[in-house]
C-alpha cells in the first residue's frame, strides 16, 4: 500500500481548505444522497432508495456534483463557499482519467465572474504545486477562446457554423462521419475532439474560453454574442476543471431545464428532477463556480499518468462481483430472516 | 452497422466507402456533453490513419468481414504474397498499405487475413510470435546493470530489445502489439 498517495492526498486537501478559508469562504458539507437532481441530459447517475421498516421505499440518487445544494446555501447566505466531496457518475467507461467515484472540489465566489475565477484557480494551482509538479502544470494559465482555437486549429471561423447544416457540412469537409440529422452541438463536438482539441497546446494549462451558447448549461450568456461565460481548464490536454459565471435568471433555468429534461428522456437512468431549484434563482448574487476533478488535479499536480496512482483503492481494483453471486447472497439473507 | 459504444480496437468501419481498421479507441465526455469514442483507424486501401469521433450512442457502418487462414510465402518488394489454406488459391496484398505488418511475417506460417468483397484488406498477426535471432551485438562485460538490454534483430528483419543473455541463433517469444521481449525459447 502506498501511504505515500495518501500523505500527498492529505496534504493537498489541507492546502485546498486554508486557501478557501483564508479568503473568507464558508466551507459546505452537503448531503452526498439526494431526493432530486438537476436534470443534465450529459450525465447518467447511481439510483438507490431509502427502505423504511414497514412504509415502503422513497428513491434516492448519489450526487453526480453538489451544485444543487451548494446554489441553496448561497442563495440563503449570500456567502462564497467552497466544498470538497465525493460525487458519482455512472456510465462512463473507467479508465486513465475515468472513476465512477471522484472527490469533487466546488468553489463560488460571489461577486466574481467567470475571468476572476481563471485567476484564482491560478493562485490554487501556485498554493497546490510541489517538487514533483511538472512545468505543463504549473501556472500562469494560458487562455484561448473556443472561437482562437477553431480558427488556429481546424482553420474556420466558429461563427459561420451557427446552423446545424453549416456545422455537419464542416464536418464532412474534412472526411468525419457525422449523422445526416445530427444536432448542431453533436457536429460541434465531433469536429472538436477530431481536430481541436487534440491540437491544443500541452507546455502550460491552458484555458479553453467563451464556449458557444448551442451548449446548453447554466452559464450566462455574454450578452450581443452567440458565446457563454464559461471556461474549461485542460492540463497536459486532460480536462480538470469547468467554470461558469452562473446563470442567475430564473426564466432562463427553467427554459434551460425544460430543454434538459426533454433530452433526458433517453437517459439510462431515469431520475426525478428538483421543480423547486430554478426558485432559487429569484433571490441569487452574481457569483461564478468551478467544479474541478480533484483527484485529476491531484494527478496532474503530482506528475502522474493516471488517477489509479493517486487513489488507494481504483475501481478497477475491485473484485467483479457476478450476478449470479448476488442471486444466491439475497436468498441466503432472505432464508436466514425466515 | 455498430454502435459507437461497440467499437473496439480491430473493428472494421466503412468510411466513405473504404474500409478502415479501428487501430486506437478511447472515450470522451466532453464538458457537458455526450459521451464519444475518438478511433484512429487505419485505411485499409493506403494505409493512412484518420481520427473519428462517434456518439456512442449513434450507429456508424461496419465492413462485414471474412477471417481466411493463409499461408505466408515470401515478399517481392511490392506485394506480400499469400495462399489461402483450404482452397489452395494463391494472391498478393500490397506491402504499401500493410508495411507495418512486414516484420512479422515468417515464411511458411499461417495467418488470418481479412477479407472484404473478397479482397484482402487486412493481415492478422498474432499476439505472441516466436521469433530466431539472426544479429546480435555481443554484451560488454562488465555491463551487469539489472534490466540492461540491447537490440536484436530476426530473421524477419524485426528489431526488438532483449536482455544482455539472449545470444545469435536462439529463439525469443514476442509481444507483437508492444513490440516487447517476452521471453527466451527453449527447444
Amino acid at each position: 500500500m502506498e501511504v505515500s498517495i495518501l500523505q500527498a492526498r492529505s496534504r493537498m486537501v489541507t492546502a485546498t481548505r486554508d486557501f478557501f478559508l483564508s479568503r473568507g469562504y464558508l466551507e459546505t458539507d452537503t448531503p452526498a444522497l439526494a431526493p432530486s437532481l438537476i436534470p443534465e441530459s450529459c450525465l447518467e447517475v447511481f439510483a438507490t432508495e431509502y427502505v423504511h421498516p414497514t412504509k415502503g421505499r422513497r428513491p434516492l440518487y448519489l450526487i453526480p456534483s453538489p451544485e444543487i445544494w451548494m446554489k441553496k446555501v448561497i442563495a440563503e447566505t449570500g456567502r462564497s463557499v467552497f466544498q470538497l466531496c465525493k460525487s458519482w457518475r455512472n456510465a462512463e467507461s473507467v479508465s486513465r482519467i475515468h472513476n465512477p467515484e471522484f472527490t469533487m472540489l466546488e468553489y463560488y465566489g460571489v461577486g466574481l465572474s467567470s475571468s476572476d475565477n481563471i485567476r484564482l484557480t491560478e493562485e490554487l494551482f501556485a498554493a497546490l504545486a510541489t517538487d514533483e509538479t511538472p512545468p505543463q502544470a504549473r501556472p500562469p494559465f494560458r487562455v484561448m477562446s473556443m472561437k482562437e482555437a477553431w480558427h488556429e486549429f481546424a482553420h474556420t471561423d466558429l461563427d459561420a457554423l451557427a446552423e446545424p447544416e453549416a456545422m455537419r457540412e464542416a464536418c464532412r469537409e474534412r472526411g468525419l462521419l457525422v449523422p445526416q440529422d445530427a444536432p448542431w452541438e453533436d457536429a460541434f463536438n465531433i469536429l472538436f475532439l477530431s481536430f481541436v482539441e487534440p491540437a491544443l497546446p500541452q507546455d502550460q494549462p491552458l484555458v479553453l474560453n467563451e464556449y458557444p451558447a448551442g451548449i446548453e448549461c447554466l452559464a450566462m450568456d455574454i450578452p450581443g454574442t452567440t458565446y457563454k461565460e464559461r471556461w474549461e481548464l485542460y492540463v497536459s490536454g486532460i480536462e480538470i476543471a469547468n467554470c461558469f459565471t452562473e446563470m442567475a435568471s430564473s426564466d432562463a433555468v427553467r427554459a434551460y431545464f425544460a430543454s434538459q429534461s426533454e433530452k433526458k428522456r433517453q437517459a439510462l437512468v431515469p431520475h426525478h428532477i428538483d421543480d423547486s431549484y430554478a426558485s432559487i434563482f429569484e433571490h441569487f448574487p452574481p457569483c461564478s463556480g468551478v467544479a474541478v476533478g480533484f483527484d485529476r488535479l491531484l494527478m496532474v499536480l503530482l506528475g502522474k499518468r493516471s488517477l489509479a496512482e493517486v487513489m488507494l483503492f481504483p475501481f478497477e481494483s475491485f473484485p467483479e462481483t457476478e450476478q449470479a453471486s448476488l442471486e444466491t447472497l439475497r436468498n441466503a439473507a432472505m432464508h436466514d430472516s425466515w | 452497422m455498430v454502435r459507437g459504444g461497440e467499437i473496439g480496437i480491430g473493428t472494421c468501419l466503412l468510411i466513405n466507402g473504404t474500409p478502415h481498421i479501428v487501430v486506437e479507441r478511447e472515450f470522451v465526455s466532453p464538458g457537458k456533453g455526450s459521451a464519444f469514442a475518438r478511433v484512429r483507424a487505419k485505411n485499409l486501401k493506403n494505409g493512412n490513419v484518420i481520427t473519428q469521433t462517434i456518439k456512442t450512442a449513434d450507429f456508424v457502418e461496419d465492413a462485414q468481414v471474412d477471417l481466411v487462414d493463409c499461408q505466408y510465402q515470401y515478399n517481392d518488394g511490392e506485394f506480400f504474397h499469400f495462399m489461402n489454406n483450404e482452397t489452395f488459391d494463391q494472391f498478393e496484398v500490397p506491402v504499401a498499405a500493410h508495411e507495418d505488418r512486414g516484420p512479422y511475417l515468417k515464411e511458411g506460417e499461417t495467418y488470418t487475413i481479412v477479407m472484404w468483397e473478397g479482397e484482402p484488406i487486412d493481415i492478422k498477426i498474432p499476439y505472441k510470435m516466436v521469433f530466431t535471432v539472426v544479429e546480435s551485438e555481443n554484451y560488454v562485460r562488465g555491463d551487469t546493470v539489472s534490466g540492461a538490454t540491447k537490440p536484436v534483430t530476426t530473421e524477419t528483419g524485426l528489431v526488438v530489445r532483449v536482455p544482455l543473455f539472449i545470444k545469435q541463433g536462439e529463439k525469443i517469444l514476442v509481444n507483437t502489439e508492444s513490440n516487447e521481449y517476452v521471453e527466451r525459447v527453449n527447444e
